[in-house]
């Protein structure tokens, strides 16, 4: 686990600035209210969800950007969301709150616990200008096959 | 209307003192909380699902309920190895018919428990528990320990009914009478209330409780442990020294211990902490169990076929082996072939490769609002809210049962509750073998 904590290393080249965080997600009380409400495929919902919680500093590193995309360690899933710098999470870590943006990212490996990496999955993570989707338009482009 | 000590639905507190006025088609709660009060008003929310509705060439179309019946028990029948997943927000009654049901089709059957706490379950089978009710912690506590856990977000009335504020008998003086320690890698607000926040770092929770029980038994920790868990050995012992001071500890694990890297071994490990500790003072641990009734399925399972989860009937007796046989894992190795899912949000709380995979599958869900998996699903069934229009049972996150009773009725005239539908699916998947 040690080489995991320390993958928190900056990829600056051509251009491209990528780093490497452990995602924690969790709940959270609008989160919360909105979910029990039915309110899932709302805007308010995608304002409160689509959102990646970081430590100012790595927040300044990554260019203080609006938008972010995090992609899965394997790199197969991303998804784009908000960024917000917040004192409360040390560098190298992020949180997001547990939905369907944070979830298209967690490893879904249980360790053969059927429980996934809910907390402490490795993800990668970029300044994107990719728009923030909606639960809705997530599910279309990611889950659905035409 | 008014109504008093109604049970809120919501999460694994259950709490038993909600008061409700129905003014028509209006309805006021007192004492629940931002969750419980926004799951009342789904009784006349707008967006409520009020009719069955049927997948036909990509859209849905509204159906009459024996046809969209049908079509759930025809898409279990024609299933080889189907998943029959019964979410928390229901009754043990329903999650009863739901594992009779997977029996009968030879199925695998799990729930929300599995992501929830089914790695604590697993630690609790390794280790024991020693554990109380919450009455029992809200009398005698006077050092609780909110381990990976954030109850001022997750269970918000936890701490103010069991944990932390309340008066009991012997902690007549409520929050002056309890030191509060957190362990998390995040400041939360928890964390920020708390006498003493212990910051450790992501998925060391394992490397952390070893040490603790290195210092419980008179022996100083590998200097290492200090870098792995970001946690100083002085940290540690303030903590140790706090809890051996009590008269009556108590510790709450949230899914940093069952989520994070360790899983299992987390519990395990928090548990022999517990255990270690009662030589020296009285100390019990419980899980904080976010949705409600997430313990009723382990209770039930376990009652009924011997195992607390994951239960697969594919040889006509239920086999145990998370990893294999849970929900996450049959959808991630593409490993069903058809899905009814009850009172639950797997496409947005199951991670990618699962969702994708559900997807593609025939899928039947049971819900009373629309969310990603309805989407997803062909069948759709009006959900009844239990607790509020249906009576049933509940176990609290410290395994009580609760029977609640309904203040209201089920507005439909094709089902009394969700027990009632999963018995009309059963009977017509009986109906469609004979």
């Amino acid at each position: 686990m040690e080489a995991m904590l320390n993958l928190f290393v900056s990829t600056r080249g051509s251009g491209k600035m990528m780093k490497e965080f452990l995602l924690n997600t969790g709940s959270t009380i609008e989160e919360g209210r909105l979910a029990k409400g039915g309110s899932k495929l709302t805007e308010d919902y995608t304002q409160e969800c689509a959102v990646c919680e970081m430590n100012p500093g790595d927040f300044q590193d990554l260019g203080s950007p609006q938008k972010v995309k995090i992609t899965s360690r394997d790199g197969r899933y991303s998804v784009a969301a908000y960024a917000h710098p917040e004192e409360s999470i040390q560098s190298g870590q992020v949180f997001m709150p547990r939905a369907i943006w944070s979830n298209v990212v967690v490893d879904p490996e249980t360790f053969s616990t059927g429980s996934p990496l809910y907390k402490g999955s490795p993800v990668q993570i970029e300044p994107t200008k990719e728009d923030v989707l909606s639960a809705e338009e997530l599910v279309l482009k990611l889950y659905v096959r035409s | 209307m008014a109504f008093k000590n109604i049970i809120c639905p919501v999460c694994g507190a259950s709490c038993d003192d909600i008061q409700v006025e129905l003014r028509g088609s209006k309805i006021v709660t007192k004492n629940a909380c931002k969750m419980g009060n926004a799951k009342f008003w789904e009784i006349f929310s707008p967006h409520r699902i009020r009719e069955p509705l049927l997948k036909e060439s990509g859209s849905f179309c509204t159906a009459l309920w024996d046809e969209a019946v049908d079509r759930a028990a025809m898409i279990l029948v024609k299933a080889k190895r189907p998943l029959i997943f019964m979410g928390s927000e229901t009754s043990c009654e329903a999650m009863q018919v739901g594992l009779h049901l997977a029996e009968f089709l030879g199925a695998i059957a799990d729930s929300n428990s599995t992501v929830c706490h089914g790695p604590t379950a697993m630690g609790i089978q390794e280790a024991g528990r020693v554990g109380a009710t919450a009455g029992q912690s809200k009398s005698r506590s006077d050092l609780v320990v909110y381990w990976g856990s954030n109850p001022l977000e997750s269970m918000p009335r936890h701490m103010s009914r069991y944990g932390v504020y309340p008066r009991g008998y012997w902690t007549r003086r409520g929050r002056f009478d309890r030191t509060v320690i957190t362990v998390d890698p995040r400041k939360s607000i928890t964390a920020r209330n708390s006498d003493l926040h212990i910051q450790l770092k992501p998925n060391t929770d394992y490397e952390l409780l070893s040490a603790l029980l290195t210092l419980l038994h008179g022996k100083k920790p590998h200097p290492s442990v200090e870098k792995v868990t970001g946690v100083s050995i002085s940290e540690m012992e303030e903590m140790l020294e706090r809890m051996l001071g009590c008269n009556f500890g108590a510790i709450y694990v949230g899914l940093g211990i069952a989520s994070s890297f360790g899983k299992h071994r987390n519990a395990e490990a928090a548990l022999n902490l517990v255990k270690e500790l009662n030589n020296h003072t009285k100390f019990v641990i419980g899980a904080l169990r976010g949705h409600c009734n997430v313990a009723g399925f382990n209770q039930i399972a376990s009652y009924l076929y011997g195992y607390p989860f994951g239960l697969d009937f594919a040889r006509g007796y239920p086999r145990y082996n998370p990893g294999e046989y849970t929900a996450v894992d049959v959808l991630r190795e593409q490993d069903v072939d058809a899905a009814l899912i009850v009172s639950a949000d797997l496409v947005s709380h199951f991670p990618a490769a699962c969702a994708r995979y559900l997807a593609e599958l025939p899928v039947a869900c049971i819900d009373i609002a629309p969310c990603p998996t309805t989407m997803i699903s062909q069948v759709v069934l009006p959900g009844v809210i239990d607790a509020m229009e249906c009576d049933g049972t509940f176990y609290r996150l410290d395994d009580v049962p609760v029977y609640f009773q309904p203040f209201t009725g089920s507005p439909f005239s094709f089902t009394d509750s969700n027990e009632d539908t999963m018995k009309q699916i059963f009977q017509k998947v009986k109906e469609m073998k004979r």
